[in-house]
């Protein structure tokens, strides 16, 4: 019997005639590269773009903060048609700040969309000019980089100040520090006393969240003549994160009961919780892993018939030069593992070349913020075992028939 | 005899299966052959001299008999065995060569050494002292496409002798040669055979065989009684 000394050169030696063959059959080697790259860079972007969005999600349920809640009038779930929307009063925040038990910070928000703003020669368009009280930025833990957050002075004096996000200041100032400077916001002036940090998500809807300007709650219903009893949004910060369902609870029903809200009447509207977006973000994420695993499967399985094919084809073409290994005392088992090597080498090169495209091609994605992706040594590892899986899977067969094949089918032919 | 000798059928027989009819090719042979001899088997077309060939060279199995290889019974031995035996004992020679044909004339010589116990480095030398011997010292690195027939069977020739075995088995080397050519051949092997081998030919041409010392006939599957 060989020992395994004698196994451990056999198969080096039959790895390098795997790889002799393989350069022999170059065409045959790059359509199986080919097949097996496609679907191996499809794996790459999949796997990236999924964790790119988890990594996304857990940076917008960060940035909302588990202490938190952010109500909004009227029953997004529901979204019945005409439905009131305005239904958070100052009585509503007035209330909720005196007699909510935990609560420690209660910040009402409105908003005036697509405004002009303009400094000395630059001008930009802001989707976004919010309307708040004391402590916007600490109540979205959204920190600043430069001045102040808004104060309870401001708010009450109407004062001309405002908070700038990254976005507007990087397009009036460039580089020079916004604060203290006076931007025109639709020939209102605000001195900006603020500068919050780059956030870098896209808001609900909204564009951008780094592409707003917030200036107190009074300055905006005054100075754009909006309803000056209700507002769109409330934001509750809460000492102790443990109790949040305790706190929600407490939440709905003060509201309900400032509301007069009959028993069994729906909410007139909606509390939103870290957990809740959570929830949202991965049931999208759970139909894109669906819809993209699908695909990357597909694609692999694709790979694999090709390369099973080719082996197919290979192996009758190369009845001759096995048969003779046979002949000349090539064990049977030699011959199995030179075929599975030379489909392994492949799909191990396809899965480089896979990897590479996939690369490169989540790159052009991201560059035309098609798609968010995080590439990470994960893909590598899954991307090489799933090229080996599918070598050794579809080049077993080929494999096993070129083994099993005698040495007289391909001698008898002589007479 | 004092000698045991290398190879003794006994009742040898072998028929193929053709859908339900059963062809029989040897019928029921008994031979000996001891070491050192050179055999010519002789035989008009379908008189069964190449089966009897391959069977010898255990690159098939008889259908029924006895076939004592060295003293061994190996009518029944499992395949990684008879893979062993024909590494190992045997070298072949086959009518159109059968060289590998992305690979040079030295990595097609030592070829059956890589399934072998040798270091790859004394294969290696011994590839090349056998290409050397066989009149290729010039054309180790050729690729068989560039080689002539005569010059592809001496490849083919070095590559049978590399493991160093006892017996070499021919199937009608010269069948694609010209003459002179087959005259180079058949020099080869008269050389295999006066260092010490036991050589087989198959073949039809007169001329081939009468190199050998001992010419075996066969008709109808039957040893011609010489």
């Amino acid at each position: 019997m060989f020992s395994l000394v004698e196994r451990g050169r056999l198969a080096s030696r039959v790895a390098v005639m795997a790889a002799r063959a393989l350069w022999a059959y170059k065409l045959r080697s790059c359509f199986v590269i080919a097949a097996v790259a496609l679907g191996i860079a499809s794996l790459t972007v999949i796997v990236a773009s999924i964790d790119g969005a988890e990594r996304k999600a857990n940076e917008i349920v960060d940035s909302f903060g588990p202490d938190a809640v952010f109500i909004l009038g009227g029953d997004i779930r529901s979204r019945a048609v005409g439905q009131r929307t305005l239904t958070l009063s100052y009585a509503d925040a007035e209330r909720l700040r005196q007699s909510l038990p935990g609560a420690y910070l209660v910040v009402p928000m409105r908003a005036r969309q697509n405004v002009s703003a303009r400094f000395e020669g630059a001008n930009t368009q802001l989707p976004l000019v919010i309307g708040a009280t004391a402590g916007y930025a600490e109540v979205w833990n959204w920190p600043l980089i430069e001045g102040r957050d808004l104060t309870e002075a401001d708010v009450a004096r109407g004062a001309k100040v405002g908070l700038i996000g990254d976005l507007p200041a990087k397009a009036l100032f460039g580089e020079a520090s916004p604060v203290g400077r006076t931007v025109f916001i639709d020939n209102l002036p605000v001195q900006i006393v603020g500068r919050l940090a780059y956030r870098g998500f896209s808001a609900g809807g909204g564009g951008a969240v780094d592409d707003r300007l917030i200036i107190p709650i009074s300055t905006l219903t005054q100075r754009f003549n909006l309803d000056r009893k209700y507002f769109r949004a409330l934001r509750v910060k809460f000492v102790d994160p443990e109790n949040m369902a305790f706190h929600v609870e407490n939440l709905r029903s003060l509201l309900r009961d400032q509301h007069r809200l009959a028993e069994g009447a729906p909410d007139d509207f909606t509390i939103l919780t870290a957990d809740e977006i959570l929830k949202f973000l991965s049931m999208f994420k759970g139909g894109l892993v669906l819809f993209l695993g699908i695909t990357a499967v597909v694609a692999m399985v694709v790979g694999g018939f090709v390369l099973a094919n080719l082996f197919y084809l290979s192996i009758s073409e190369r009845r001759t030069e096995i048969g003779l290994k046979k002949a000349l005392g090539a064990p049977s088992g030699a011959i199995l593992l030179q075929i599975l090597l030379e489909a392994v080498w492949l799909t191990l090169i396809g899965a480089l070349c896979g990897m590479g495209l996939g690369m490169a091609l989540g790159q052009l994605l991201e560059r035309l913020g098609l798609l968010e992706l995080l590439l990470s040594w994960k893909i590598f590892g899954l991307s090489t075992l799933a090229a080996v899986v599918i070598g050794l899977l579809f080049g077993l067969k080929p494999a096993r028939q070129a083994a099993a094949m005698a040495p007289m089918d391909v001698l008898k032919g002589e007479l | 005899m004092s000698e045991a000798p290398l190879i003794r059928l006994e009742a040898l027989v072998k028929s193929f299966q053709q859908g339900d009819l059963e062809i029989p090719v040897l019928k029921g042979l008994d031979l000996e052959i001891v070491a050192g001899e050179f055999i010519a088997l002789q035989g008009s077309s379908g008189s069964g001299k190449s089966t009897l060939l391959h069977i010898l060279g255990l690159l098939d199995r008889p259908s029924g008999g006895r076939y004592w290889l060295q003293g061994e019974d190996v009518a029944a031995l499992p395949d990684e065995q008879l893979s062993r035996l024909r590494n190992g004992v045997m070298g072949f020679l086959f009518q159109s060569f059968y060289l590998v044909p992305y690979i040079s004339a030295l990595e097609n010589v030592i070829l059956p050494g890589l399934y072998s116990a040798t270091p790859g480095r004394s294969l290696r030398q011994r590839g090349q002292e056998l290409l050397a011997e066989v009149g290729l010292a010039d054309r180790m690195s050729f690729r068989p496409g560039q080689l002539s027939g005569g010059q592809q069977q001496r490849v083919a020739l070095a590559r049978a002798l590399v493991n160093d075995p006892q017996l070499l088995l021919a199937d009608e080397p010269t069948g694609q040669l010209d003459t002179a050519t087959s005259v180079e051949i058949m020099q080869l092997l008269s050389r295999v055979h006066s260092s010490g081998r036991t050589v087989i030919v198959v073949t039809h041409e007169a001329a081939t065989a009468a190199y050998a010392k001992r010419t075996i006939f066969l008709q109808d599957g039957h040893v011609l009684p010489g």
